[in-house]
């Protein structure tokens, strides 16, 4: 009964729900994404850039982090993701039958879509542990192997990548997939919205939408590679000795990058 | 004369059989079987006759008697679209498709399968009656009745026309939605004791909240860009809109590759979704 109702109330709304997903996909949660990786390629310019940009962020404070993460990331990708599992559970692909590259593009979107689903999930408590409450982060997320980094130690980060080989290939599939879906998705959504009409027009942003995703599966693979290549046992060394406070945000000299994990950086207990 | 230019071009393809493998149903709702048939191999077929002289042979590859595949035509001509199947794993017009060119392909057999997003009757024969329902529930047509004589329509320009004759080519076959993956099959049982018409009633109440598919969408292009269908522009785009309407197309762009009649069905599909975006935004800031 509940169900029935729920499908009579999705069908009644379906197109503007439907908009709905194509415009969260693309503002909130697609333009988030870009400002992510964007931020995590700044471990390339070393670790120290990296503490900075982070100290940046969370210097806004929890409270105001938490009401821009809630409104614009976290309800929006929950959002994306419920509608996006149910268009999945209603298309019936036929990729092998009619592989045309549209066709195979429209089946990766699906694929992509589910692994970003599982990997962002993942992601938000592997790194962050779900939920900020303290008795939670501490006796659910930590035992399960959440909660792992510290946006004080952003070394952190990078640990919890290299725990193991697993985690390291989900890294590099999930971060790819999001992209895909994020750049074939922008071209959909042109059509979508009625933005390139002509076959002609959607050549041109279909090539377009190649190169942004070059362009940011470049950025990813710059950030990944930071993180994999990052040196932790400095890190961990540096852990022992270092007083625990937090680092005023402030950019170090361009040309001065002292060893990563050394006393500047704040420690948790 | 025929013969020595079918031997000519087929060159090595000419096998001395042809294999043809046909999924079977025996009615609605019961379960699909296969059955393997073997035909002397002559040149210049195509599957209809292939499909008569399996008739006129009356047994399968084993020789055991069975009854005659039951399936449809009309025009001959890709023009009507009544023998649309699924051949050799994809969806197009049996009388347009010629055996020797299969044969190049596939030399092993030829497979047919109905359309599998429609409900069988019998065999190669589906009910395609969801796709007129949607063409009434979308208006496809100029209302032009009247008691008096309302005199000649609007102009239309050149490129309006050239428009409109491509778009108007839609024979209704079926083939954009059997390729769609967004456009699923939708077979409502019958209930026991209900009539025919109160069962047609709910079968079309069930299959209009379901994706029009891009056909229809193509139509309301058309209907909407005549200057006299353009009178109910608004009631179409309000569906266009509706529930099973232009949101549930996922872009995989099968349809406009399968269309036999080479309709821009991909194009009219964006433009409608511009319209779609408007008619969305007039709706919610002037009524």
């Amino acid at each position: 009964m509940i169900k029935a109702d729920l499908a009579s109330l999705f069908g009644r709304h379906e197109f503007f729900i439907r908009r709905l997903h194509s415009f969260t996909g693309l503002i909130p949660v697609g333009g988030f994404m870009v400002f992510h990786l964007a931020t995590n390629a700044s471990i390339a310019d070393g670790v120290e850039i990296f503490q900075y940009r982070v100290n940046v962020i969370h210097g806004l404070g929890p409270s105001t982090i938490m009401m821009l993460e809630w409104p614009f990331i976290f309800l929006p990708i929950l959002f994306h993701a419920m509608i996006g599992i149910m268009i999945v559970t209603r298309g019936k692909r036929n990729v092998f039958a009619y592989p045309y590259p549209e066709n195979i593009r429209y089946t990766l979107q699906r694929w992509t879509g589910v692994i970003a689903f599982f990997f962002i999930f993942w992601h938000v408590f592997h790194m962050h542990g779900w939920l900020k409450f303290e008795w939670w982060l501490n006796y659910v997320a930590k035992p399960l192997g959440g909660h792992q980094f510290d946006p004080t130690r952003v070394i952190t980060a990078a640990e919890a990548i290299q725990a193991s080989i697993w985690i390291r290939l989900f890294y590099i599939v999930g971060v790819l997939s999001c992209v895909y879906h994020f750049v074939n998705g922008i071209w959909t959504a042109g059509i979508t919205w009625g933005v390139w009409i002509s076959p002609r027009a959607q050549r041109m942003a279909s090539a377009l939408a190649l190169v942004i995703g070059l362009f940011l599966g470049g950025i990813s693979v710059a950030a990944l590679y930071g993180m994999n290549a990052m040196d932790t046992s400095a890190a961990q060394a540096g852990r022992a000795s270092s007083p625990s406070e937090l680092p005023a945000a402030e950019l170090p000299a361009g040309e001065a990058r002292p060893a990563s994990g050394q006393g500047s950086l704040a420690d948790r207990p | 004369m025929t013969d020595s230019n079918g031997s000519q071009r087929q060159g090595s393809h000419r096998p001395r059989e042809i294999r043809v493998r046909v999924r079977r149903q025996d009615g609605p709702g019961q379960t699909p079987y296969w059955e393997t048939f073997l035909l002397p191999y002559e040149p210049d077929l195509n599957v209809i006759s292939v499909l008569q002289k399996i008739a006129a042979l009356g047994k399968d590859a084993e020789g055991k008697r069975v009854p005659p595949v039951a399936w449809e035509c009309n025009c001959l001509e890709e023009i009507c679209g009544a023998c649309t199947m699924v051949i050799n794993g994809r969806v197009r017009q049996a009388c347009t498709a010629l055996v020797d060119r299969l044969l190049e392909q596939q030399p092993d057999e030829i497979r047919l399968e109905p359309m599998s997003k429609f409900p069988v009757i019998r065999d190669l024969v589906v009910d395609r009656a969801r796709i007129f329902a949607t063409l009434k529930k979308i208006q496809a047509w100029v209302p032009v009745d009247n008691y008096l004589n309302l005199g000649p329509g609007p102009r239309q320009s050149q490129e309006n026309q050239e428009l409109a004759y491509l778009l108007s080519k839609c024979m209704s076959c079926g083939c954009c939605m059997e390729a769609c993956p967004q456009y699923l099959k939708i077979e409502v049982p019958r209930l026991p004791g209900e009539s025919e018409d109160d069962y047609r009633r709910r079968e079309m109440e069930i299959t209009n909240r379901a994706f029009m598919g891009a056909a229809a969408l193509a139509q309301i292009d058309l209907f909407n860009s005549n200057p006299i269908g353009a009178m109910n522009a608004r009631e179409r785009l309000d569906v266009l809109i509706g529930e099973g309407g232009i949101q549930v197309c996922g872009n995989a762009q099968n349809c406009v590759k399968v269309c036999p009649k080479e309709i821009p069905l991909t194009t009219s599909i964006a433009r409608m979704g511009r319209a779609a975006t408007i008619h969305m935004v007039r709706r919610w800031f002037d009524l």
